[in-house]
Formats: C-alpha cells, structure tokens, sequence
C-alpha cells in the first residue's frame, strides 16, 4: 500500500510540471487553432538558458523562470508577428500552421545543436539529489518544488485569465472569434499576447525541466509527443482538460511502469491516446463538433 | 444628414465572385430600415460589411460623416455601430453576466460597466433570473435575448441584427420583437435582416428590398407591404395571396 502511495505521489508530481508543459500547448490551440509541434522546442531553449545562467552564473534554476519566462514571452511575441499573422485567415490556416511549426522544430533544433552541441545536459543544484522523507513515503525535492512552481505559474495564468481585462478578452476569443470580433476585442492583438503567453510557459516549464530531467537537442520530440497525448485526452484548447489529463497520464505512467517495468510507462500516454479517440474523440473537456 | 451613408459598394467572401455589388443607401438617426430579399441577395453580407468582419471590395461607408469601411471590427463598435449575427455569437462557456461583461468590452469605466449590467438586467428580467448560468444551455429564445441585451451595453447608436427570430418558437419571437420594439423607442437606429418578412416590416419605418446583390427598390414599410406585385415576388406565397396567383401558379 504504501508503495503504491509513494507511485501515486510521485506521479502527481511529475504532473504538475507536465500540466505546465501542457497549458502553454492547449493555450495555442484554444485561442488561436494552433497545433505547435514546436512547444518541445521552445521548452528546451528554456532548459538550455537556464543551464547557461546555472553554469556561468550560479543562478538557481528555479529562480530562472524570472528570465525564461518573460524571455521566452517576447521571442513568441516576434515568432507570431512575423510568421503566423501573415498566414492567420487564411485557406487550411490550421495545417499550415502544423507545417510551419514542425519547420520551426526543425531549425531551433538545429540551432541548439550548433550552439550547445548534442552532448547530454542537466542542471545540478543541491536539491536536485536531496529528498524528504514522511516515515516510510520519501519526496524527491527537485520534483516538489518544480510541481510548486508549476502550480504558482498555473494558478497565476488563471487569475490572469479570470480577472483581467486581457483575459476576458482571451477566453472570449477561446469561445467564439467572431462573437470577440463583434464585441469589440482586437483578435490580432490577444492572439499575439496568447502567443506570447504560450511560449512563456513553455520557456518556464523549461526552467524546471533543466533539473528533472537530462536533455540534449532532439529530446523535445519526446516530450511533444507525451504533450499532444495529454491535451488530447484532457480536449484540446481545455486548460482544465490539460491539467486534469496531465495529472492522470502521469499518474497512470508510473503505475504502468511500477507493475510492468518502465521502459512500458511511454506506451501509457500513446495507449490512452488511442483509447480516448476511440471512446471520446473530442476529450475530457473538450467541444464535441457539430458538423 | 444622414446617420449612415452606403456609397457603390462591393463585397464578397475569400476570392470569391462579388456578393455585394455597388450598393448605395442611407439611413436617418433613429429610424427602423428592414432589409428584405431572397437567399443569397447579400443581405447577411452588407452587414458583415458594415461591421467590419468584411472588406469592402470597392466603395465608401460613412457614419456621421466618418468614414468606417474596411476598419477592425472593434474601430467599427467604437464609432457606434454594432452588429447582432444570425449565428451562434455568444460565449457558450461563459455565464450570462460574463457575456454581458464582454459587451462593454471597450468601455473602461468598470463602473459603468457595473450600472450597465444592472440596467440591463432590469430590462430583461428573464436573463436576471439566470444571469449565474452558462450562456449555452439556455434556449434559443434566450440565448438571442442575451445577444440583444449584450450589443446594448456598448450603447450604440446603430445597432445591426440578422434574423433575430430564425429558429425560435412563436413566443420566443415574439419576445425578441418586443425588444426590438424597445430599441427603436429608445433612440437607436435599427437595420434589421428578418426571414419573417411580414414581422420585420412591420416593425420598420423603411425598406430596402436587395436582390442577386443589388439595390432593387427603396420604401416606407407600409408601402412595400402593400405593393401587390412585391409580395408576389419576394414576400413569399405563404403571404395573403393576390389576385395574379392563378396565373403564376399555372406556370409552375
């Protein structure tokens, strides 16, 4: 029993941070009908400045996020304005964006290879090897407090997203672009906030990513995968539903591994993923599409 | 001078062939214009035009003399002209207060905004009583109540609506109809898209008959409602038939 406690624990924790992963990607898709294959990518180069400020300047990773995020925040800012307005209304505006986000993976991959090399990378703060332990239970530090900040950031994106003037008008845009339109919300602007925003978490998530896991260039094609199956399963363009997907897929990961060996938990997201568009095409929270 | 002034002007969707096609009409301040024609006449586009969801191919719109073609829709709202369309336009997530909050979008006085909503609320008792819940599970009847009520708390001064009554009950029509009434008492310029034709005259002072994207004929309501040959025509059969019919109905 206790063991499967300490799987479970674990396996919300790991959530946490995918569910930070992950609301950045269904953020995209809910505002602006944008699946980024690049979110990986955009995470990765969060994870790669946080581990330059950790070599060079002893910045703690999780203090990092005060400079991958607004960081990252800008650098999405100038990718929407300069590739995706031009292509926004326009005919199969959805597929072209999954080419020209799959081409964006590409070349920031490439990039990275150039200028961090291919070699395996992490970021080692003291807590990165540290845990507590609850009598029997122990918690890996690294993971409790990359989850924390995952919650502080997600918490933060929802009082933004329920009190601000911004907010309303970004959910409004969520729900209905034209009726946004019509009320008076400049769709171009809070796509390029949303945008923005997207890739700021992205860029945070980074942050905590650096000191969970090790990462080298071509990873992001790992964890886009595993993303895509949590915004799948929670519907996309549902914040909630990402949260919520990511929470459970984390969880059911570990139980999987624990009971049959871990190089099965990858399979877990792939499998839900296909049980989900058999069952339940347009997921947990997701809009069913009439027509 | 007139509130609204439509000069030769031209629309359509994408790269498609011309909805519109030079169009010119005006509308005085406060006045009720209906505007009638079969499908694809380009009634929903001369809207859609107007308020900014479409480009103007070609030709001018002027609203108090400033000219708003082909601006962001949210420049058009500024200057005072808002649009109620015949689709799904509310925010199904969001509660009937949240969609009256986004109404006055571009008004930054929060408190007005907060005046704006009670008024409101006085005004339509019935979205009072469900001003907690989530716009899309209410009936069509209301969920049209509510696009009315929300376009009204901008306060414009030209409002827009394209079928209001498409698809409701009798009563829920007749429920709109009254609003619409109340909007034309309360000052504000109406142009009003109505399948029931009938209806929409009715509350009209003027009409506008457009046909394959042309201006046909321009009139007072009761005269078009009275014109023989227009019923026959554009009014639909299911209207009180006059005495051609035979004849007409012999060649079908």
């Amino acid at each position: 029993m206790i063991h499967l406690i300490q799987v479970v624990i674990l396996g919300v924790l790991l959530g946490g941070v995918y569910a930070l992963m992950a609301s950045g990607l269904t953020l995209l898709y809910g505002v602006m009908q944008i699946v980024n294959l690049a979110h990986g990518v955009f995470i990765l180069i969060g994870a790669y400045v946080a581990f330059s400020l950790f070599e060079n300047l002893a910045i703690d990773p999780l203090l990092s996020v005060v400079v991958t995020a607004p960081m990252m925040f800008l650098f999405g800012v100038v990718i929407y304005r300069l590739l995706f307005v031009r292509i926004a209304g326009g005919e199969r505006y959805t597929e072209m964006s999954v080419l020209l986000t799959f081409a964006l993976a590409l070349v920031l991959e490439g990039v990275l290879t150039f200028v961090f090399t291919g070699v395996f990378r992490s970021v080692t703060p003291l807590y990165a090897t540290s845990a507590i332990n609850l009598g029997q239970l122990f918690i890996p530090s690294a993971q409790l407090y990359a989850s924390i900040m995952s919650v502080v950031l997600l918490v933060g994106l929802w009082s933004f997203l329920r009190f601000t003037r911004l907010g309303y008008g970004i959910r409004a845009t969520m729900q209905n672009r034209t009726a946004a339109q019509i009320v008076g919300v400049d769709v171009t602007r809070v796509s390029t906030v949303a945008f923005g925003i997207g890739i700021g978490l992205a860029g945070a998530s980074g942050s905590m990513i650096a000191f969970l896991f090790s990462f080298y260039p071509a990873r992001h094609w790992q964890w886009i995968a595993i993303l895509l199956a949590l915004i799948v399963l929670g519907g996309l363009g549902s914040l909630k539903g990402a949260i919520v997907g990511a929470v459970a897929l984390a969880v059911a990961a570990g139980l999987v591994g624990d009971t049959f060996g871990f190089t099965w938990s990858p399979m877990t997201f792939f499998g839900a993923l296909f049980l989900i568009l058999l069952i339940r095409p347009q997921g947990l929270f997701g809009k069913s599409r009439v027509a | 001078m007139a509130q609204l002034e439509i000069r030769n002007v031209t629309s359509g969707y994408g790269n498609g062939p011309d909805i519109l096609k030079s169009v010119s009409l005006t509308a005085e301040a406060g006045k009720a214009y209906c505007i009638i024609g079969p499908n694809g006449a380009g009634k929903s586009t001369l809207l859609k035009t107007l308020a900014g969801l479409l480009a103007p191919r070609e030709g001018e719109v002027l609203f108090d003399g400033q000219s708003i073609a082909g601006i962001r829709p949210d420049l058009v709202l500024r200057a005072g002209v808002c649009f109620v369309p015949q689709e799904q336009s509310l925010f199904p997530g969001m509660s009937v207060r949240e969609n009256l909050v986004m109404g006055a979008f571009l008004e930054s006085d929060r408190k007005k905004v907060v005046e704006r909503i009670e008024e409101t609320l006085t005004m339509f008792p019935l979205l009072a009583e469900r001003s907690n819940q989530a716009a899309g599970t209410m009936s069509g009847g209301e969920q049209q109540l509510l696009a009315l009520a929300r376009a009204l708390m901008i306060r414009p001064r030209l409002m827009m609506i394209d079928e209001p009554s498409l698809g409701l009950a009798p009563q829920a029509a007749d429920q709109v109809f009254g609003v619409i009434a109340s909007l034309k008492a309360m000052g504000i310029t109406l142009l009003l898209v109505e399948q029931n034709v009938m209806r929409g005259l009715a509350c009209s002072d003027f009409a506008f008959l457009l046909d394959l994207g042309t201006l046909r004929l321009e009139d007072s309501a009761d005269r078009i409602l009275d014109d023989p040959s227009i019923r026959e025509l554009y009014l639909g059969r299911h209207v009180k038939a006059p005495p051609t019919a035979a004849v007409d109905s012999a060649d079908s």
